[in-house]
């Protein structure tokens, strides 16, 4: 399975997980110039911008410890244009990781969701 | 939302007032503390976002924005996390905003939502006490010395959720009520009775004492000049409690308070090391904090080995001896400290140390020993009414059981004619022979006809000059002060001849 396959993977099951847990999906794989948000949802009125990182192993670190600094300003930056964009500049925002775990073999999934994991300094 | 709460921060020597805005609205979630925080203030953030969350309260996800007026003055210290932390528990509605606003809120938080102490809360609590304010709310450990401001109720509550608590009248805190006694002098452990011999010395000191003149004292090593100087403040009049408030005011700012002592009782004492800076003597930083000088206002300076110092320590120290207090300059902040101390300075003879003594021979050249004499600047000198010599004891002399007069006993003098000055002097605002100037000196220091003929046959023989002249006359006033006479006696002229600083001439 290529990184690709792997991480879109993990960006479906996470898609499921949150619908499973009333949010609404309203966009994935937002993309502007600064960067990419993996699922733009909303729940209870607030706008949730969510990063997924998957990983097969935990040899190169926990998938969260993958999201540096620089990679939440990318985020921040793109969740600030798409705000503009759907002209709802005002409403309540929250920036959430989750991490997913994937086994190659068994197909099993574990996934740890992060809420409010980051925002502006 | 918004909520408003207050807080306090340390301004020099004094405490001010500081209002805590908070504002939460929608937007990138974040915290922003604006009102020209210093480090120490922005770094608050993380533990304020730490102590509410393990507190069990909720950090509100919203753009939090924290202004701390007035914003044109540089907040230092800690002690702002707690009005902070409640201000943003009010915006977020888990306080009712209202209830905030009576209380000043002053203390650090752990990340665990414990309330810790901070230094320079007497300050604060006194500035606090002259607003309309008037309930305080600080960590257990401060909250003796939040007492003593004055008129103010204070709660030591030991955590976050006690305050909050409290401002939600579910479980109310109780007043803190005053533990020490209000205020009692406590004798210094060094008493003058410990130093065999000396007699001169001691009398010298005590004349010093009397008077509050600086004094400078020459001697071989050993001889006991640091034992005798040590000594000094246990003769010095007791502080009166303004006197204390003030010392403790400067003690708390430079965090040196122990616990919940109360106020600080004994005179201080500084020694600073010969390796000293300046801005060590006299303070200094990006917002200046109070130096050696400051620390020892009301209290002795003692400067050992004075040649020693680093000429440019001494020079600096001319203006805080001539006004009793220092103004410090920075980008930040222009701050005055106060600094009225008593001055004393102890050195040798010379290199070797034995210049003038009656048993060993001294080895240093002629040129050695002015090269020694002029590390110490004149103009400094200057400034040094009394000159003593401390010379080596004789075995038979500090082996003897002779037992002298104890400080106490001193003191009593020294108080008795330090009311005699300060009599005198109420007019000029003045309390001590040291402080009078020209003007001063000849309308207050009558003397006898026969003082003033030896005065003037002191004048012309040893060449004094208009200083030295003056100089003389405020020592032999403090002496007569001592002797309980109205007119300065020919005695008491001669005595303090004896007396005058001659550093300079006496080195060949």
């Amino acid at each position: 399975m290529t990184n690709i396959a792997l991480g879109d993977a993990g960006e479906k099951a996470v898609k499921d997980y949150l619908i499973l847990n009333g949010y609404k999906v309203l966009a994935t794989k937002y993309r502007t110039v600064t960067g990419e948000v993996d699922i733009i949802a909303k729940v209870k009125g607030t706008i949730v911008f969510i990063e997924v990182k998957t990983r097969s192993s935990n040899q190169y670190g926990s998938p969260a410890e993958a999201v540096t600094f620089s990679k939440q300003r990318k985020i921040i930056q793109t969740a600030l244009s798409y705000l503009k964009q759907t002209a709802q500049v005002d409403a309540p925002v929250r920036f959430d990781v989750v991490e997913v775990w994937m086994d190659l073999n068994g197909g099993r999934v574990r996934l740890n969701h992060i809420i409010n994991a980051f925002g502006e300094r | 939302m918004f909520a408003q709460t207050f807080g306090a921060a340390t301004l020099g020597i004094n405490g001010a007032l500081i209002i805590v805005e908070v504002d939460i609205s929608n937007g990138l979630p974040g915290l922003d503390i604006v009102g020209l925080p210093d480090t120490a203030v922005k770094e608050s953030r993380e533990r304020v976002r730490a102590a509410i969350k393990n507190t069990g309260f909720e950090f509100p996800v919203r753009r939090i924005t924290v202004n701390l007026a007035p914003a044109d003055m540089r907040k230092d210290g800690s002690g702002l996390d707690l009005p902070i932390a409640v201000g943003i528990l009010a915006a977020s509605g888990q306080i009712d905003p209202e209830r905030c606003c009576r209380y000043v809120f002053i203390s650090e938080l752990s990340l665990e939502g414990k309330l810790r102490e901070i230094s320079g809360i007497l300050p604060m609590a006194a500035s606090i006490a002259e607003q309309e304010k008037c309930e305080v709310i600080v960590a257990p450990e401060n909250a003796q010395e939040a007492v003593f401001a004055g008129n103010l109720i204070v709660y030591a509550p030991k955590t976050l959720e006690e305050v909050v608590l409290h401002l939600r009248g579910e479980k109310l805190l109780e007043q803190v009520s005053k533990e020490c006694a209000p205020f009692s002098y406590c004798a210094s452990t060094d008493d003058l009775s410990e130093v065999q011999g000396q007699v001169v010395a001691k009398r010298a000191l005590e004349i010093a004492a009397t008077g509050g003149h600086n004094i400078l004292l020459v001697g071989p090593p050993g001889s006991g000049k640091t034992m005798l100087a040590k000594r000094l403040p246990s003769i010095l009049p007791t502080m009166t409690e303004q006197e204390a408030l003030e010392v403790t005011k400067i003690y708390s700012i430079a965090g040196l308070l122990k616990n919940n002592t109360g106020l600080v009782a004994v005179r201080p004492f500084r020694s600073p090391h010969h390796t000293i800076s300046d801005s060590g003597m006299i303070g200094g930083g990006r917002i200046p904090r109070p130096g050696e000088v400051t620390l020892s206002h009301h209290g002795v300076l003692f400067l050992d080995e004075l040649p020693e110092f680093p000429r440019q320590v001494l020079e600096v120290l001319r203006q805080p001896v001539e006004d009793g207090e220092v103004t410090i300059s920075r980008v930040n902040a222009s701050l005055s400290y106060p600094a009225n101390f008593m001055l004393v300075a102890a050195m040798n003879p010379c290199f070797c140390g034995f210049l003038g003594d009656s048993n060993r021979e001294c080895t240093c050249t002629v040129v050695d020993i002015r090269r020694y004499i002029k590390k110490i600047s004149g103009p400094l000198l200057d400034r040094i009414d009394i000159n003593i010599n401390v010379p080596r004891l004789e075995y038979s002399e500090f082996t003897a059981n002779k037992v002298g007069e104890t400080s106490a006993v001193v003191r009593q003098r020294v108080e008795a004619a330090r009311e005699r000055q300060r009599e005198r002097l109420r007019k000029y605002g003045l309390f001590a022979n040291s402080q009078m100037s020209h003007r001063h000196v000849k309308n207050t220091c009558l003397m006898t006809d026969e003082a003033q003929l030896l005065l003037e046959q002191a004048f012309e023989k040893m060449n004094l000059s208009a200083r030295g002249y003056d100089r003389v006359l405020k020592v032999a006033r403090s002496i007569a002060d001592l002797a309980g006479e109205d007119r300065i006696s020919a005695s008491a002229i001669a005595e303090a001849i004896h007396l005058r600083n001659n550093v300079k001439d006496s080195a060949i």
